[in-house]
């Protein structure tokens, strides 16, 4: 039930979201122009039906297309890129956090100390470095690594995966850390070495399992990032993806149409990990 | 505040940049010296976009005008425009989120649905699309002043991330709420007024001072990724001229600007593009030197504050 009242009070924002630059636009000439946003909003939602026929400028042909199925090929590749991203990024922090968790205190805070600088790096700035060091590597190997951008129909993955990957796993890493040290402080992990279990096993095994949980429903804020830093890699490299299908369609439809696409599979998703956390603390409280 | 080298440290970056800006224009006016080619023995070796040498530190555009005063000229427009968004964020999210954690404890739920639904749409793309109308010049020229659009454009990225920063502080003040000292003010009789202005406000003013922080590193972040779409703080010049058109370009000579028109010439003059992001990596790395040096001079002890804050989410 709750999950619906999210949904559809997520899918209102959004609607109310797209015709906000009429609004804008009224702003700018001095005016207040509330019966044309509302007006907007209707026709974006009359525009949506017949769902078939509805045609968006393509950004590569340069003439109108209909959106289905076209529209399928962006929005999966984006998503891939995205969620592979999301994964290095999860599975690296992870694993880094585990391996410092076994270290010393003092080091410890200096790595903190260090992640907390490091996220102030521009995503930017590591895109241009990335594509850099490649050409770099290029010119003085004759070896190209990966492509730094795409022309025609093909598809390059591992290079824009990783420019994605550097930033969430520094923000979730540092964020792992903090979880993980005040699991530290928690009692079942001082009995669990008082009974003699080793440092890795405790981690491995019981704070992981706990520090998880939080560790998931803190990322929602680094996943937001992530889309914007997602928009940004499809300009740089020039990604054939959802993001720069939207520059080509700046209308009220367009919009609708492209953050709904990230929109419903992330917000099944954390749907889905947010029931699962919590029916699991619910059977362990009732246990 | 003033004692921890962290604070001083990263006031100093942010001030040179500030200062040397107003400096530089009060001493060498409003336009970057401008050289077309590099004359060496009578005869040109060089031309522009000059790589960086001794009478051009930082190398020149593709127009010839040094980039170092560029850089120095729109350092002011950069920062005070993130310093001023951020404020204003904040100036309408803390009252907006006190009064939902305080009086409309309902609400707050429903509120925070909707603030967690903004997490879905990316921030850059949402500004992008909303202040197209406003900053991309329209065929016959802008109506409005330079400093309108910078005005409203401060406005209106202010408020786009309201919802989600008043949403943390009002449960941040909702948990502060059931404290017992705040329950024992409450039996002495105090109004809910009293109990936001003497107890709450102050107990989370380091929260806010943190919060702000992060809010202005977050706008430059927004403010580059905006250049990169050729929207730029004041409007963005279009040569509507179908032959000899210019590219895109900034008003005034603010940072994301540099690099949005520059940045396709990553491969030919790498310094061109990056110079301006390394600047905005810069200005954001002093805000969180600042930050941190602020907490640490807050409480020496306990200088976690800025990461519990992320638990109440």
């Amino acid at each position: 039930m709750k999950f619906l009242t999210n949904f559809f009070i997520a899918i209102a924002g959004i609607v109310l979201a797209g015709s906000l630059p009429i609004l804008v636009r009224g702003w700018v000439e001095g005016e207040w122009r509330g019966r044309l946003y509302v007006e907007s909003i209707r026709e974006t939602l009359e525009g949506l039906w017949p769902i078939g026929e509805i045609a968006f400028l393509n950004y590569r042909a340069g003439q109108e297309m209909p959106l289905f199925p076209n529209i399928f090929a962006y929005i999966v590749y984006s998503l891939e890129i995205l969620f592979l991203a999301l994964l290095v990024a999860f599975i690296a922090s992870l694993t880094l956090t585990i391996v410092t968790m076994l270290l010393s205190d003092s080091i410890r805070e200096r790595v903190k100390m260090m992640l907390y600088f490091l996220e102030s790096v521009p995503d930017l700035l590591i895109i241009m470095l990335a594509q850099l060091s490649v050409i770099f590597f290029f010119k003085e190997t004759g070896v190209l690594i990966s492509k730094i951008a795409v022309a025609g129909e093909d598809q390059i993955y591992w290079l824009p995966v990783l420019c994605l990957a550097v930033l969430p796993t520094i923000q979730l890493y540092r964020l792992s850390m903090l979880t993980f040290q005040e699991e530290e402080r928690q009692m079942y992990v001082e009995l669990a070495r008082a009974l003699g279990f080793s440092k890795v096993y405790i981690v491995l095994i019981h704070m992981f399992r706990n520090a998880i949980i939080s560790v998931f429903f803190q990322s929602k804020r680094t996943m937001w990032f992530m889309l914007s830093n997602l928009f940004v890699l499809e300009l740089m490299f020039n990604l054939p993806g959802i993001m720069l299908f939207l520059s080509g369609n700046m209308h009220p439809l367009g919009f609708l149409v492209t953050i709904f696409s990230f929109f419903l599979p992330m917000f099944i998703l954390y749907s889905l990990g947010e029931w699962f956390f919590v029916s699991r603390r619910h059977n362990k409280a009732v246990v | 505040m003033w004692r921890q080298p962290y604070f001083i440290f990263g006031f100093f970056i942010l001030s040179f940049f500030l200062v040397g800006s107003f400096v530089y224009e009060w001493v060498w006016g409003d336009v970057p010296a401008q050289t077309h080619y590099l004359m060496e023995d009578g005869r040109a070796v060089e031309a522009a976009p000059i790589s960086p040498n001794w009478q051009h530190p930082l190398g020149t555009d593709q127009y010839g005008y040094d980039l170092l005063g560029k850089l120095m000229l729109g350092a002011k427009y950069t920062i005070l425009a993130a310093l001023a968004i951020a404020a204003v964020r904040m100036a309408i999210a803390v009252p907006i989120g006190y009064i939902f954690g305080i009086y409309f404890d309902k609400q707050r739920k429903l509120m925070s649905s909707f603030a967690d639904s903004m997490h879905y749409i990316p921030l850059t793309l949402f500004a992008a699309y909303v202040l197209t109308p406003l900053l991309w010049m329209p065929e016959n020229g802008f109506s409005s002043t330079l400093w309108e659009r910078i005005s409203v454009q401060v406005i209106i990225m202010a408020l786009l991330t309201v919802p989600i920063v008043s949403v943390l502080i009002a449960n941040e003040a909702a948990l502060l709420r059931d404290k017992e000292y705040i329950l024992a003010a409450k039996t002495l009789g105090a109004g809910r007024l009293r109990i936001i202005r003497k107890h709450l406000y102050p107990q989370m003013r380091e929260k806010i001072a943190v919060l702000y922080g992060q809010q202005v590193m977050e706008t430059f972040i927004i403010l580059a990724h905006l250049g990169l779409l050729d929207l730029f703080l004041g409007g963005t010049k279009v040569s509507y001229d179908p032959m000899f058109g210019d590219p895109p370009m900034s008003i005034s000579y603010e940072w994301a600007g540099l690099f949005g028109s520059s940045f396709r010439y990553l491969q030919s003059a790498p310094w061109l593009p990056l110079v301006p992001v390394l600047c905005i990596g810069l200005a954001i790395f002093s805000v969180s030197l600042m930050m941190e040096g602020y907490l640490r001079s807050k409480n020496p002890k306990i200088k976690k504050a800025a990461d519990k804050r992320k638990k109440i989410r």
